[in-house]
């Protein structure tokens, strides 16, 4: 059975190993990662001040913000470095054929 | 027993230091003492987002009240007068004397004040603390014109502040660029006509000769004899380094506290970090002093490190920002050594980037873009001058190709 919440962001090969794409979903921003081990998705804003994260850099499992490098970890959304304080929210990621799916609800 | 541990200056660099200290050592005392009342918070939103009421008081804190007593980490609002290096002990403004084994001086820096006529130069507000922002803020209300003395990153910070909040600015710099001592003027010529172009006036090349106080308002005379009315004064005209105390003594001063890679000081267990600490850089192969939000944090970790016994280099990479408007600028390494000067992008939507090279290899660079637009580049240039990585220049001019690639893994 289809399951609805799962939103369709692109194919696999759109995003290049440790790197990332931004994807607008209705209002919301999110980013969604390749990492070496797979695909992540998590909120595209920092949570420090409104910055797209989609212009951040990404080194292993985290993402450093580009405004004033506070740092995630993309995986858990733990904030890991100041002045990142609060955590960023993550989504289920799923490949299907080739293509990525992300839950948002 | 126990050792005791004493972190004079209660900033950002202390708070970073003492809980790496505790991360490492759990029984050790650790005490910081702060002139101030409030628990060390962050100073870079003071001239944005504070003055612009986006953030309030309780937003600054690097962590709370209980986060420090959780981790045994005292803080002393007390007011350290004296320092006696021979027997160890610190005396207050109200006479008591703390003993400590080990010493980490973190008194941060202070504002250099104009010196123009007795009866306005009380009046002229500085910023540097949240007791003066609030002061700031205060007096601001209601006040249309402002006057800031000094073409800096604060001055520059205030001016887009109160510019946001519909103040008229007339900023007076003396020197023939603005951020004149660390930012390359190719930079500071953009940063220029982006305050213009938000009505803010930019005064080059002049100095104040005269300020006059006429009921509430002050008029201030220029060396040219231009007239500017304002309601209000404040000042950015850069710091020193909070050493006072310290003179006369037998540590090593010279343009802050003299430290060497570890952050010792010439005097045993007793060690300096952040603003305040003129330190040996090893890539560099000469001492720099720094005033950053990323310096104070990792300074203060390694000296927290060096501290509990692990021996660590302080050799990151300088790095700093400043936010003005909608635009971030970010300056990385050094940018007056250099042989060759590559420009990467043209438009500030995208972010532009002046890259300094000698012998192929990047010694700074310094951006500006709208929000992060330069920061993922400007961080990657970090990692190339830490790694002195040979760069091929036409790939740092061509803002179609990824900077990663530069980087070898
Ligand atoms: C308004 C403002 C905006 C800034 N914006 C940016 C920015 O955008 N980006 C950036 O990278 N950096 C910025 N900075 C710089 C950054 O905040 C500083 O470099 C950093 O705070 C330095 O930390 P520190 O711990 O060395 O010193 P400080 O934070 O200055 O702390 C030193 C503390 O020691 C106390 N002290 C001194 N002497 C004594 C004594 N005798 N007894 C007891 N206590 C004492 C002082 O009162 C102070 O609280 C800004 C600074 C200011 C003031
Ligand atoms: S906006 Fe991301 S760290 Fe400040």
């Amino acid at each position: 059975m289809a399951d609805e919440n799962w939103i369709e962001v692109g194919s696999t090969d759109s995003i290049e190993e440790e790197d990332l794409i931004r994807f607008d979903h209705q209002d919301k921003t999110f980013c969604v990662y390749r990492l070496t081990d797979g695909f992540y998705a998590t909120d595209g804003i920092c949570t420090h001040e409104a910055v797209h994260l989609e212009d951040g850099l990404v080194m292993d499992d985290e993402i450093e913000c580009p405004m004033h490098q506070g740092i995630f970890n993309i995986k858990s959304g733990e904030a890991l470095s100041p002045p990142a304080c609060d955590d960023l929210k993550t989504y289920p990621v799923k490949v299907d054929n080739d293509k990525i799916f992300i839950k948002i609800n | 027993m126990n050792k005791k541990i004493f972190i004079l200056g209660g900033g950002q660099s202390a708070l970073y230091a003492a809980r790496e200290i505790r991360k490492n050592n759990r029984d050790a005392e650790i005490t910081i003492l702060g002139e101030e009342k409030f628990i060390p918070y962050e100073r870079p939103p003071l001239s944005k987002d504070f003055l612009l009421n986006k953030r309030i008081d309780e937003d600054l804190y690097f962590c709370s009240k209980e986060t420090l007593e959780e981790e045994k980490i005292n803080y002393l609002n007390t007011i350290i007068i004296k320092v006696d290096f021979e027997n160890n002990i610190l005396v207050s403004e109200d006479n008591k004397q703390y003993t400590y084994d080990t010493l980490l001086i973190s008194t941060g820096s202070k504002n250099r004040k104009l010196n123009i006529n007795s009866e306005v130069d009380d009046e002229i507000f500085y910023l540097r603390n949240l007791e003066e922002a609030n002061n700031i803020k205060e007096k601001a209300l209601g006040k249309k014109n402002i006057l800031i003395i000094g073409g800096g990153f604060i001055g520059l910070e205030i001016a887009s502040s109160f510019s946001q909040l519909n103040k008229n600015i007339s900023l007076v710099e003396v020197g023939n660029q603005l951020m004149g001592r660390i930012i390359p003027n190719q930079i500071a010529d953009l940063v220029k006509q982006f305050h213009e172009n938000e009505g803010n006036k930019i005064i080059l090349n002049k100095t104040i000769s005269e300020i006059t106080k006429i009921n509430e308002k002050y008029k201030i005379l220029l060396n040219d004899n231009t007239e500017i009315i304002s309601d209000l004064i404040v000042a950015g005209i850069g710091s020193i380094p909070n050493v006072g105390l310290f003179e006369n003594t037998k540590l090593k001063l010279d343009n802050g506290i003299v430290t060497n890679e570890f952050c010792e000081t010439n005097i045993k267990n007793v060690y300096a970090s952040g603003d305040v600490s003129n330190f040996y850089h090893p890539l560099y192969a000469k001492y720099m002093r720094l005033e950053s939000y990323q310096h104070a944090q990792n300074h203060g970790l390694c000296a927290g490190k060096n501290i509990s016994g692990i021996k660590t280099e302080y050799s990151s990479i300088p790095w700093m920002w400043s936010d003005q408007f909608n635009l971030n600028l970010q300056l990385t390494g050094i940018c007056d050594d250099y042989d060759e000067i590559v420009e990467r992008g043209k438009r500030i939507d995208d972010g532009i980037i002046y890259f300094f090279l000698k012998n192929k290899k990047i010694k700074g660079a310094c951006g500006l873009g709208i929000a992060g637009k330069v920061g993922r580049d400007i961080r990657i240039t970090s990692k190339l001058t830490e790694k002195n990585t040979i760069v091929d220049s036409s790939l740092l001019s061509d803002q179609s190709q990824k900077l990663n690639k530069l980087i070898q893994k």
